[in-house]
């Protein structure tokens, strides 16, 4: 039996796979294993990787991404104390802080919120109907081509823009609130977050007109008007 | 002949996944298909009960997987039609007796024999539903028109279609159309609206399947009910035949008939 060299687990902070010593190759293999096993679990999950030590060069973090992102899980975060593995991740657009961070950040779960020093500009694209039960969590912006269903959950740094329906729960503006806002074909979410205001969709007009309608926050309220061309 | 698996599934309990796998298996078998109907539903089976074979039961599912009985043992053979058969669910033990590549073994052999594999799912979405899903080619996913049955529902499409199993088709059961017309209740393209995926059914609100429930005679055997109608329409539509939908309005009276004739509709 080869020794545990991959622990996965879930925080409030989203997923952290502790990645020990040994060959890459092996220790991807087995994190690929992990995932399959339990790949509904993490489904959606947004991931920190510990590597410790490790020097990791671009190449090695994407083929880590690229593996993560096959079951629907998003790299964020590399924690590491080698400054290498550190230039590498800043490189590809990723989150990187010194390896004691993720002990920092499970001990006051505030990391989520506070802010990075830069906001990312990165787009999650999902081409696919969010269903009950499903998150997708970034800290950039979210583009959903489908429907948001009741249940399913969306959690983003900045906008959130839904080519379809809007019926379950977003957050949106978590890391920059100022620009954030919420679009969608239809505007109807179980519950609305952006930065620290929150609302519920009208709960009286049953058959109104369905117009695309987008959200944002004036005066420390959320208002929704008709989304069209400024 | 390489016979489908068809899982029965739902997510909520009491919606009617059970009276549905009774009900296909038997409209498979009256139109002279072999099938077998399994219950997953293993510490809580109730398959057995509703096809009225409980008294026939010597052998379980789970005496096949662990080999204390040869599979044509656990085999029940309904006496009322040719060709259909069932392997009931232990009772005394619980989902963890059975894993889900027992299943699939299970089914390759069982696909030697039958043109239709049935399996009734648990509620849920642990062991039993995993246990229910693995082996199928086609899942049918049964709701009713109620918000936390959708809901259900649509967490199960997203479970299927995260282990490759496709969107399902959805079977809409206990509709009762003169409470949609009221607007008391979501009507059909409420329901497919929020699940997007493919209609294969809608079976209205019916006594006569309590009735035959509670003999244990499925109703499809005994009338022809509205019911009974739309699940013979289900089990020719799994067939590949292109039938179309029952209308399922109340009774309307002569005026209104032409008026909705001079409507188009």
């Amino acid at each position: 039996m080869a020794p545990e060299r991959v622990i996965i687990k879930g925080t409030s902070n989203g997923i952290i796979v502790t990645i020990g010593a040994g060959n890459w190759k092996t220790i991807l293999r087995q994190l690929a294993q992990k995932l399959e096993q339990r790949s509904s679990f993490f489904k959606g999950g947004r991931v920190a990787v510990a590597v410790g030590e490790r020097l990791l060069n671009e190449e090695e973090l994407e083929a880590l991404g690229v593996l993560l992102a096959e079951h629907h899980m998003t790299l964020w975060a590399v924690y590491s104390n080698a400054p290498d593995t550190q230039a590498a991740a800043k490189a590809l657009g990723l989150e990187a802080e010194p390896a004691n961070a993720p002990a920092v950040a499970q001990k006051t779960g505030r990391a989520a919120r506070t802010p990075p020093t830069e906001p990312t500009e990165n787009v999650t694209t999902i081409r696919r109907t969010l269903r009950s039960g499903q998150t997708v969590e970034s800290l950039g912006n979210v583009v959903v081509i489908g429907d948001v269903n009741p249940g399913a959950v969306i959690k983003a740094g900045g906008y959130v823009i839904i080519w379809g329906n809007l019926r379950g729960t977003v957050y949106a503006g978590a890391v920059s609130p100022e620009n954030a806002f919420v679009a969608a074909l239809e505007l109807k979410p179980v519950q609305l977050i952006i930065g620290d205001a929150i609302a519920r969709a009208p709960a009286d007009e049953r058959r109104r007109t369905i117009i695309p309608e987008i959200a944002f926050v004036q005066d420390g309220q959320i208002v929704a008007e008709a989304w069209r061309k400024k | 002949m390489a016979g489908k698996v068809v899982t029965i599934t739902s997510g909520k309990g009491g919606v009617g996944k059970t009276t549905t796998t009774a009900n296909l298996s038997a409209a498979l078998a009256i139109a002279g298909k072999k099938v077998v109907a399994i219950d997953a539903d293993i510490g809580l089976r109730n398959l057995d009960v509703v096809m009225g074979l409980e008294n026939r039961i010597v052998y379980d599912l789970v005496d096949v997987v662990e080999g204390t009985c040869r599979l044509k043992q656990a085999l029940i053979r309904d006496k009322r039609v040719e060709g259909l058969y069932l392997i009931p669910a232990a009772q005394t033990r619980d989902k963890t007796a059975v894993s889900p590549e027992d299943m699939i073994a299970l089914c390759d052999e069982l696909r030697q024999e039958f043109d239709f594999i049935l399996i009734d799912s648990p509620a849920g979405i642990e062991q039993g539903f995993k246990n229910a899903m693995s082996p199928a080619d086609r899942v049918l996913i049964v709701t009713t028109p109620e918000i936390s049955a959708v809901r259900d529902a649509d967490r199960i499409i997203g479970l299927l279609e995260a282990a490759g199993k496709g969107p399902g088709d959805l079977i809409i059961n206990r509709l009762r159309a003169d409470m949609v017309q009221r607007g008391d209740m979501l009507d059909i393209s409420d329901v497919v609206d929020v699940l997007a995926i493919k209609l294969i059914g809608v079976i209205p609100d019916d006594e006569s399947i309590i009735i035959s429930t509670n003999k244990g005679v499925p109703v499809i055997f005994e009338n022809n009910s509205r019911a009974s109608t739309a699940f013979k329409n289900i089990s020719r539509r799994l067939n590949g035949e292109d039938v179309p939908f029952l209308n399922l309005q109340p009774e309307a009276s002569f005026f209104q008939k032409l008026a909705r004739f001079w409507n188009g509709g």
